[in-house]
């Protein structure tokens, strides 16, 4: 096994600094959240430039060149509501870092990212949810095949798509966490890749509370098989954590200095 | 049903390393597949032999390095014949003499030797310490220095000294650095972070992951390379990605089988015979499990590991 796979979550637009920046065309605060997020140990970032009904795919095309151009090719994960956006961003991305990740398709009206994932080479994040939330895990793993026939029926491999279990706000649906490792648990069974928005589950807590209960649940998360997240990495608790995971499940060599990596 | 060939791939490959100059200049590591494996990928840069010389002149007790040297007077002398060897790839000086609690020859009277080996020959150079990790520190910086421009490789900096080390021969002058540990995992991957924070390039670091001659822990050995090359290769874990060097005369030559007479052990044969059988199967051991060079005293054990690398290329 691999290292666990940190997909940084702070190029978002839901962020004002974010949103005006890529408004207009400033790189620098999207730079500066870059390298905090590598620094930090991140291996993909995540750029979330929303709906962007109007400039996507030039925006698009914008943020994969200033990003990669600036750190090396780092690889991306392209994130917005608008396709031909994830493709014009493809058009121009460099693969010698790591494939693109479509962020996201689901098994309802988002299936066709299946599509385009498949068609550009790319790893796609597969929601396993359709309209609103799984009731439970059948409903969870009936949408899982749907996808997965979906991509393998368009010549993708298996591995190039991460299912995402849907992690899911405690506040509210504590009673469906267990549940949701288990699933986890199911798909690292079937030898697939997982991913998902992590702290979805601690929102709403006090904010002294929720990189305590993140880390928590990354920690159960990797043991139940999850292979990567998209998460804050500046969050240290949470590096640190999934660091000491990685070592304990054996995906990365002991040395002294591992939370130095 | 055809035979179909189904090559194991990595996402990592080990790191190259350069050492010496110009057109024997030698470069070390570049391979992405298991040791040997030139039937997954072609290893561009096969493993290389590096011959032992000392500070302390040739071993005149080994009858087939005495013949080999006979006439050398000088370290000059030695280097050269060293360097005529059919199979080497490098020179390797063993500064044994050097140690404090031997006859604890000046640091000055080392950058001599070392420097009229440099003016003998043009093939690169490794030097190698006394054991003493105090005086090898000093050792290294000075001959860093005197040799500065040869792209010499000092061996090796330990957790004890990799400070000095890496402040002189590796960042003041551009040196290449061995990173040795004792057959320990883990230290190997502390030791190449530990420089690597000290500034020291990836491209400028070897690893001397430690050894022991066959059958006296050689499975240790053995398996400490498997799992670097496994983490190197399989796991792209940059911090042990640097090509192995192993040195693996010292070893071959002190145990009891290389050196017992053949008078006590009648049955076990000619003493010499011992020894070069005892260094090719140590180095032929390391080569298969990952060592991207071993450094050999006998004339024999050279020439037999050198064709033993190029029948396998």
């Amino acid at each position: 096994m691999g290292k666990f796979v940190v997909i940084g979550e702070r190029i978002h637009c839901i962020s004002p600094v974010i949103r005006e920046a890529m408004a207009t065309r400033n790189p620098e605060p999207i730079l500066k959240r870059a390298k905090e997020q590598l620094d930090a140990g991140a291996t993909y970032l995540d750029l979330n430039i929303g709906p962007a009904e109007r400039d996507g795919e030039e925006l698009m095309k914008w943020g994969v060149q200033l990003l990669q151009e600036n750190f090396d090719n780092v690889p991306l994960a392209l994130d917005t509501a608008n396709m031909k956006a994830i493709e014009a961003g493809i058009s121009v991305y460099n693969r010698s870092k790591g494939k693109p990740i479509v962020n996201s398709a689901d098994a309802g009206d988002r299936i066709g990212y299946i599509d385009l994932a498949a068609a550009n080479e790319a790893i796609v994040i597969a929601l396993c949810s359709k309209a609103g939330i799984p009731s439970d895990n059948d409903e969870r793993m009936s949408y899982c095949q749907e996808m997965l026939e979906r991509g393998m029926m368009n010549g993708m491999e298996a591995e190039d798509m991460w299912f995402d279990p849907l992690f899911l706000v405690i506040k509210g649906m504590q009673e469906k966490q267990v549940e949701m490792l288990e699933f986890i648990k199911m798909l690292s069974d079937m030898g697939f890749n997982s991913t998902g928005g992590l702290s979805n589950v601690s929102n709403g807590m006090p904010k002294h509370v929720r990189p305590i209960v993140d880390a928590a649940m990354i920690a159960m998360a990797m043991q139940a098989g999850l292979t990567s997240a998209i998460l804050n990495p500046c969050d240290q608790r949470m590096m640190e954590t999934i660091k000491s995971c990685d070592i304990i499940k054996n995906n990365y060599l002991y040395a002294d200095s591992f939370l130095e990596m | 049903m055809a035979f179909k060939r189904n090559p194991q791939k990595f996402p990592g490959a080990t790191k190259t390393v350069v050492i010496g100059t110009g057109d024997r200049a030698v470069t070390l590591g570049g391979e992405n597949v298991m040791p040997l494996y030139s039937f997954d990928a072609p290893i561009e840069n096969r493993p290389k032999v590096g011959v032992e010389i000392s500070d302390s002149g040739y071993d005149k007790n080994v009858p087939g390095i005495a013949a080999y040297y006979a006439g050398a007077e000088t370290i000059a002398d030695i280097a050269k014949k060293a360097a005529a060897m059919p199979g080497a790839d490098f020179i390797a000086i063993s500064l044994e003499g050097a140690d404090p609690n031997g006859e604890n020859k000046s640091v000055d009277e080392c950058v001599e030797l070392c420097k009229a080996v440099g003016e003998a020959v043009d093939l690169p150079i490794v030097v190698l310490g006394c054991k003493n990790h105090d005086k090898d520190a000093k050792l290294f910086e000075k001959i860093s220095d005197a040799l500065q421009g040869k792209n010499i490789l000092v061996m090796s900096a330990s957790e004890e000294n990799y400070k000095t080390v890496s402040a002189s021969a590796g960042l003041a002058y551009s040196q290449k650095i061995g990173a040795e540990s004792a057959v320990d995992i883990n230290l190997a991957k502390q030791l190449n972070v530990l420089i690597s924070q000290m500034g020291v390039a990836a491209d400028n670091v070897v690893m001397n992951v430690g050894s022991a001659a066959a059958g006296y822990g050689f499975e240790y050995v053995a398996s400490t390379m498997d799992r670097v090359k496994a983490a190197a290769l399989a796991q792209n874990d940059n911090m042990l990605q640097n090509p192995i060097v192993t040195p693996v005369s010292d070893d071959a030559w002190s145990v009891k089988e290389s050196i017992v007479s053949e008078a006590d052990f009648p049955e076990w044969g000619p003493t010499e015979k011992r020894g070069v059988a005892m260094e090719i199967t140590t180095a032929a051991a390391c080569l298969a499990s990952g060592s991207n060079a071993v450094i050999l005293r006998h004339p024999e054990s050279v020439a037999a590991i050198a064709k033993f690398i190029g029948e396998l290329m």
